[in-house]
């Protein structure tokens, strides 16, 4: 069983915005809505100022609130590779998992109704292929394979360096991790 | 820090806005059905349903029950994003999601509620329910009357209970991730459905006990509130950031502080009538002032109710993690 994951390497990020383009593009995500977005957090008063650059996406938690809370069994989490997608043929548009996520990582498709979110470009992984954000990642910031194999980029990448999750205090498990730009390896 | 994010959604930022009055008139409904229908059964329950002769609500208020949780259903519909899918709440029971237990249990609550309604029609009264199968339906249905009294009571509390669980499921939304919030909405949705009571019932007996009821309903209440709010405030700073909205009374939460201060005033405003109507003499019949008093506290009640569910619903979505 494959366990893909995402690694986010922020000290390689630079706020390019080419994973937000390149998402929209590859999903058909309707303007004006994303399934990625790049947070650039400026702290300090200057001369000292230090900024931090990090890419947030759906984290395709172990512990799914979305799933947990959707009504439908229209999100689901896939046994196979553990992703978080969804049948859009099922949604109803309760937007019981947009309240329920605490990345804020849904939104209702304005065309179409469906609480839509990020699906790890799924459809490009089934043709061997990394998600669309990965493969356009100029800093090589974005990192994505599968957790379970030892020799993948994730694997490799989370052996390395110290890495955290966002909000791990939720309970969620996510499976973004992140190795932070001012936290250093011992 | 100054945060610039390229990439946002309207739906959740800066906050999350995805559900709105509808939502909260839904909740607001949903609870006041399901309160009605507790206090119908007890009203045919009570004294062995001495309380229902000669009484208007005895027919009146089961009738209803059905009827505000339609007019409920239909602000939930319109809130759905792809209507035509409704259908599949039920194809599907999701046992970890409070909505899919919600939508199943209301499946269960209409039938139930509107088999009591027949049942509980008094026989005097039977004729008007026009056809003749409702007539014979009507009839059978009597002997199950307290069965289905009982069944009616369960759901009513199943109902009113339910909403508060739907909302304290989120873990990301620390206002509304509270274990007091259920037991709040199911006490306001009772009180409501006991002033309901007061309202539509025509004799002073029964507007009396559903009276004496509501006060401790009321009382309930006010030891929940501040219950919920020191709860939060002696949690994590996300769940004491949670409930600035109602305290901070700036511009920018004006409703929120608004709605505290009118629970602040209301809830306690209809204690003290409804502890005035019940050692007042009153003589045989009610004095038109006196139903007035105690139509006046029911809408106050009806109005706590409300505030309740608006000022949780919008504040809550601007809780975050």
């Amino acid at each position: 069983m494959r366990k893909y994951a995402m690694v986010i390497d922020q000290r390689r990020c630079v706020a390019c915005m080419a994973c937000v383009v390149a998402c929209k593009k590859e999903n058909d995500v309707p303007p004006g809505q994303f399934r990625t977005r790049v947070i650039e957090k400026v702290e300090g008063v200057f001369p000292e100022v230090r900024m931090e650059l990090r890419s947030e996406l759906c984290n395709h938690c172990e512990n799914p609130p979305c799933v947990y809370n959707c009504p439908t069994g229209a999100s689901y989490k896939r046994k196979e590779d553990g992703l978080i997608l969804l049948k859009k043929y099922r949604c109803v548009g309760c937007k019981s998992c947009l309240a329920a996520c605490p990345y804020d990582a849904r939104y209702i498709n304005e065309k179409k109704g469906f609480a839509d979110k990020c699906t790890l470009c799924e459809h490009r992984i089934k043709e061997g292929k990394e998600p669309a954000c990965v493969a356009t990642c100029v800093g090589k910031s974005r990192i994505f394979g599968d957790l379970d194999d030892p020799k993948s980029p994730v694997s490799i990448a989370l052996k390395e360096n110290h890495s955290e999750v966002l909000l791990a205090g939720a309970g969620t498990k996510p499976r973004v991790h992140y190795i932070k730009i001012f936290s250093k390896p011992e | 820090m100054e945060i610039t994010i390229t990439g946002i959604n309207a739906a959740t930022f800066p906050h999350l806005h995805v559900w709105d009055w509808r939502v909260a008139m839904y909740l607001f409904l949903g609870g006041l059905s399901a309160g009605l229908a507790v206090m119908s059964s007890i009203l045919n329950v009570r004294q062995g349903g001495a309380l229902t002769v000669n009484e208007r609500a005895a027919s009146t208020a089961q009738i209803l029950v059905p009827v505000i949780l339609s007019i409920g259903m239909i602000f939930i519909f319109l809130d759905l994003e792809r209507k035509l899918n409704v259908f599949w709440f039920y194809l599907t029971f999701q046992p970890l999601s409070p909505m899919s237990w919600g939508s199943w249990g209301l499946l269960v609550f209409y039938p139930v509620s509107i088999l009591f309604a027949i049942a509980a029609v008094p026989a005097a009264n039977r004729h008007r329910l026009l056809f003749r199968q409702l007539i014979e339906l009507a009839e059978w249905l009597q002997k199950y009357r307290l069965h289905l009294a009982a069944a009616n009571f369960a759901m009513g509390i199943f109902i009113g209970v339910y909403t508060g669980v739907l909302l304290s499921s989120f873990v990301a939304r620390p206002l509304w991730n509270s274990a007091i919030l259920p037991i709040l909405f199911l006490c306001s949705a009772l009180s409501a459905g006991a002033a309901m009571m007061i309202m539509i019932s025509s004799q002073k007996k029964v507007k009396l006990f559903f009276t004496k009821i509501d006060i401790w309903l009321i009382i309930s209440e006010m030891l929940l509130l501040p219950l919920f709010f020191y709860g939060q405030y002696t949690s994590s700073y996300a769940h004491r950031e949670s409930i600035m909205p109602f305290f901070l009374f700036n511009h920018e939460y004006f409703w929120y502080g608004l709605a505290i201060l009118f629970l602040l005033v209301i809830l306690p405003c209809a204690l003290v009538i409804k502890l005035l109507e019940i050692k007042e003499e009153h003589g045989e019949t009610l004095p038109p002032d006196a139903l007035l008093k105690m139509k006046l506290s029911a809408i106050i009640v009806l109005m706590g109710g409300i505030i309740v569910r608006f000022s949780f619903i919008y504040a809550g979505q601007l809780s975050h993690l």
